[in-house]
């Protein structure tokens, strides 16, 4: 479903990613893993069309996010990091907002707006201004954005980043939901989150991928240690 | 098409959420009521001084461009340079709509909210063109009353096109606000240079093309069309859209 394919992309004269190429097939659910700065933003970005590679290819649903943007960007639900929102808004004016700019027609867009405001539990706050919102709801408002338009593809950028307990495990629980019915990459720091929520996972460092398999591939490859080991040992902070 | 119809909604109704389009209301009104203030004396003065073309009294002014240059800044600083700062203008390029459609939502957006900022002053053209109540007819010509407004709709696109460049190069509002106010200064100032507007001599007629002042007191207050000022506004303003289209472009080579 995600083809990546040779993907370099330089700001200036610093490599953020090198030479990346993987693939995640339809229906899985991927976690992408790295230290920070380790190009997975960057990589997702170029994914989800907002930067453009200085090198290599990638297609979402045999389409190249270059060459054909807007159809790519169609089957794709974005939520970067940070999640940022205008705070001026209404949640549902927000989504309202959000639907039309994804081509949604007046009836469907009703439908799917109570639909998303349903799924990540936001009915309660669906008139409230989105800058008075606390980090958690923000969150939510970003997956109900990324998943108005009902994408084959969810590309989510640290979705739990900046939660409190209670809420990452209700996002975690979420994404297990939505990972039946949509191909996903989402990339985190919290490796427990991998091994519940994911079913493969690919580690990057320096712009490289360091690791690229299933779970159970991965763990009976470095002889069943523990992903944060593994992780520790791939990124190169062993003796710390 | 749905995709831009939402953006320019969102875009032209953001202005009434935030204090900007309040500000620019009031601001602008005032200042016009002033100015057409000044005009109605002029036009009630009895003997022999008063105006031949009221329009030019209210249009033709210094003042009116000196404060007319702040409107448009104040309105496409948020437009970019907001997005940019907090972050949303990722979400709004990774959207399913092309970046030429982005640009023109914004500045169909600031352009119709430009025009509600003149809406009210058409209050005055019934004095401005003298109208008989009785029959209906103005007593004064009406003519550079369309001419102007012309005009001015026209400029203002113009002046709001450069914002709306700016505003995608910075992320500061502040900043975007300052640089397009610096900007707009060079079609407004060139009118101060000394000895101006001499007709006998080149620079006099290259200095009338880039002076928007003149060229309203000259021509567009009085009922006249020159297509020179008019090619001027309209080839900025494209200019500086397909400017800003190439900005958001480069934003996403990333340096």
């Amino acid at each position: 479903m995600i083809r990546v394919d040779h993907l370099t992309k330089y700001y200036g004269e610093y490599p953020a990613v090198r030479d990346v190429s993987f693939e995640v097939p339809k229906g899985r659910v991927v976690g992408f893993l790295g230290p920070n700065g380790a190009g997975k933003s960057t990589t997702m970005r170029i994914l989800a069309g907002f930067l453009t590679a200085s090198s290599g290819q990638a297609t979402i649903a045999g389409k190249d996010v270059f060459s054909d943007p807007i159809a790519v960007r169609r089957q794709i639900g974005y939520m970067p990091e940070n999640c940022p929102l205008y705070p001026e808004l209404r949640v549902d004016e927000y989504l309202k907002f959000r639907a039309g700019l994804k081509g949604l027609g007046w009836s469907a867009r009703r439908k799917r707006i109570d639909y998303v405001l349903e799924r990540c539990w936001l009915s309660d706050v669906r008139r409230q201004l989105v800058g008075t919102l606390s980090k958690g709801y923000r969150q939510r408002v970003g997956l109900a954005d990324a998943l108005l338009a009902d994408p084959p593809v969810l590309i989510l950028d640290e979705p739990t980043a900046g939660l409190d307990p209670t809420q990452i495990r209700e996002t975690r629980k979420l994404i297990r939901e939505l990972g039946r019915e949509h191909t996903m990459l989402l990339s985190t720091h919290i490796l427990t989150e991998v091994e519940m929520a994911c079913d493969s996972v690919i580690i990057i460092y320096q712009g490289k991928v360091a690791e690229d398999g299933t779970l159970a591939e991965v763990r009976r490859k470095h002889k069943n240690q523990s992903l944060e080991e593994i992780f520790v040992r791939l990124t190169g902070q062993e003796g710390i | 098409m749905r995709a831009l119809f939402s953006l320019i909604r969102r875009e032209f109704l953001a202005y009434f959420l935030s204090p900007i389009a309040y500000v620019a209301l009031f601001v602008f009104l005032f200042v016009n009521g002033v100015l057409f203030n000044f005009t109605l004396s002029a036009l009630t003065e009895s003997g022999p001084r008063g105006v031949e073309y009221p329009m030019r009294a209210w249009l033709g002014s210094e003042v009116f461009w000196l404060v007319f240059l702040f409107v448009p800044p104040l309105l496409t600083m948020r437009l970019f340079a907001e997005e940019r700062g907090t972050g949303t203008l990722e979400l709004l390029l990774t959207a399913p709509i092309r970046d030429w459609q982005v640009v023109a939502g914004k500045f169909f957006a600031c352009f119709l909210f430009y025009v509600v900022l003149w809406l009210p002053t058409l209050a005055y053209l019934p004095i401005l063109v003298d109208l008989d109540w009785q029959t209906g007819q103005p007593r004064i010509d009406p003519w550079p009353v369309v001419t102007s407004y012309l005009g001015v709709l026209l400029a203002g696109g113009m002046f709001l096109a450069i914002g709306l460049f700016i505003s995608s190069l910075v992320k500061s509002q502040i900043v975007a606000a300052m640089i397009a106010l610096l900007v707009s200064l060079i079609f407004v100032a060139a009118g101060f240079w000394p000895g101006g507007f001499d007709t006998g001599t080149g620079f006099g007629s290259l200095l009338y093309l880039v002076t928007v002042p003149e060229q309203f007191r000259h021509d567009f207050t009085r009922g006249l069309i020159d297509t020179r000022p008019l090619v001027l506004y309209v080839s900025v303003t494209i200019f500086c859209l397909f400017l800003t289209v190439r900005s958001l472009e480069a934003r996403r080579l990333g340096a």
